[in-house]
């Protein structure tokens, strides 16, 4: 699977709480893309994840 | 000077100056740079977290975006397929559904994609966003985007970051004829005058952000900013006299006080 571009490696039952939960990732802070899923920070449901899954988590940055 | 409100995606402001946060040295003068320029509209960018170093950097608490309309882009998308996705990411992370679309495969000049930004802004329209597109000055392709459902059409002065001003005011000229939704012109501005031309030859209103962000004092340029485009909309709405190419005297021609002139026949 992939993980913000990154090849990250896949263990049977993981789920995406227990994803961002192992990347140190606060939820409540940032949006999070399972393949063409799009889910908010605060909603973020605890679906299984799949190997060649593709995962984005992002952030608002100061931007123009 | 009378109530003169700007309407855009269904809400109604009063300030036609919109800012970013982009290049600001800390949040603290950021803030007071925003606070200055009046802004009710600004502009932030979507990141991957890093995660190496995972967490946010606060820009969302730095803020008050009960009072101000959070405005996400799309920079960095060089496709109609990234700028989608990334749009779809941005209202997942801040929940709003405005979007500022930005298509740009040319890092050199940071020039628009208008196909590809046709396209994203039409899927993107049809998905419920308020998008507005950042494009060249083009009225053909305004119009077409306009078609397609945009709140609004932001046409570029010069090259994002450039501050080089408004290099073609006679192509704006074209985008704001006839246009049905709000012309805001974005990208390129450095200075107030620049803004209040914009202003002056009929634009809604401007996005401005690398030269407040990179002036010496960033809130004091954030306060000319605001004088510049309050400046050329009241002007826009005073209208212009018409321009001359013979000089036409101001006082009467009639009556001037000469001492007598051998030369010169009274």
């Amino acid at each position: 699977m992939r993980v913000n571009g990154e090849a990250h490696p896949y263990t049977p039952g993981l789920t995406l709480w227990t994803l961002l939960r192992d990347l140190n990732v606060d939820p409540a802070r940032v949006a999070v893309a399972v393949n063409d899923d799009f889910y908010p920070g605060a909603r973020v449901p605890d679906r299984d994840l799949k190997d060649g899954d593709v995962i984005e988590i992002v952030r608002i940055l100061g931007g123009g | 000077m009378q109530a003169d409100p700007f309407h855009l995606g269904g809400r109604t402001f009063t300030s036609r100056l919109l800012a970013g946060t982009g290049k600001f040295h800390d949040f603290g003068l950021m803030r007071e740079a925003l606070a200055a320029s009046g802004a009710q509209i600004v502009t932030v960018a979507i990141r991957r977290v890093d995660l190496k170093a995972p967490g946010h950097d606060g820009l969302l608490d730095a803020l008050d975006w009960d009072r101000l309309q959070l405005l996400p882009n799309t920079a960095g998308c060089r496709t109609t397929a990234e700028a989608v996705r990334v749009a779809r990411l941005a209202r997942a992370a801040t929940g709003t559904n405005w979007i500022k679309l930005e298509v740009i495969p040319d890092p050199r000049y940071l020039l628009p994609d208008p196909v590809g930004t046709l396209a994203a802004a039409e899927e993107l329209a049809a998905d419920g966003f308020i998008v507005l597109p950042y494009v060249q000055p083009d009225a053909v392709l305004a119009r077409a985007l306009e078609r397609a459902g945009c709140a609004a059409v932001m046409p570029l002065a010069s090259p994002i970051g450039t501050g080089r001003g408004l290099r073609t005011p006679d192509l704006l000229a074209t985008v704001l004829d006839g246009a049905g939704v709000p012309i805001i012109v974005d990208a390129g501005l450095g200075v107030p005058s620049d803004a209040a031309q914009a202003l002056e030859l009929g634009a809604d209103a401007v996005l401005v952000n690398t030269a407040i962000a990179e002036a010496r004092d960033p809130v004091g340029m954030a306060h000319a900013f605001a004088l510049g485009v309050q400046a050329g909309r009241a002007a826009f709405l005073a209208g212009r006299m018409a321009a001359r190419t013979h000089a036409s005297p101001s006082s009467p021609v009639q009556g001037v006080p000469r001492l007598p002139d051998p030369e010169v026949p009274v």
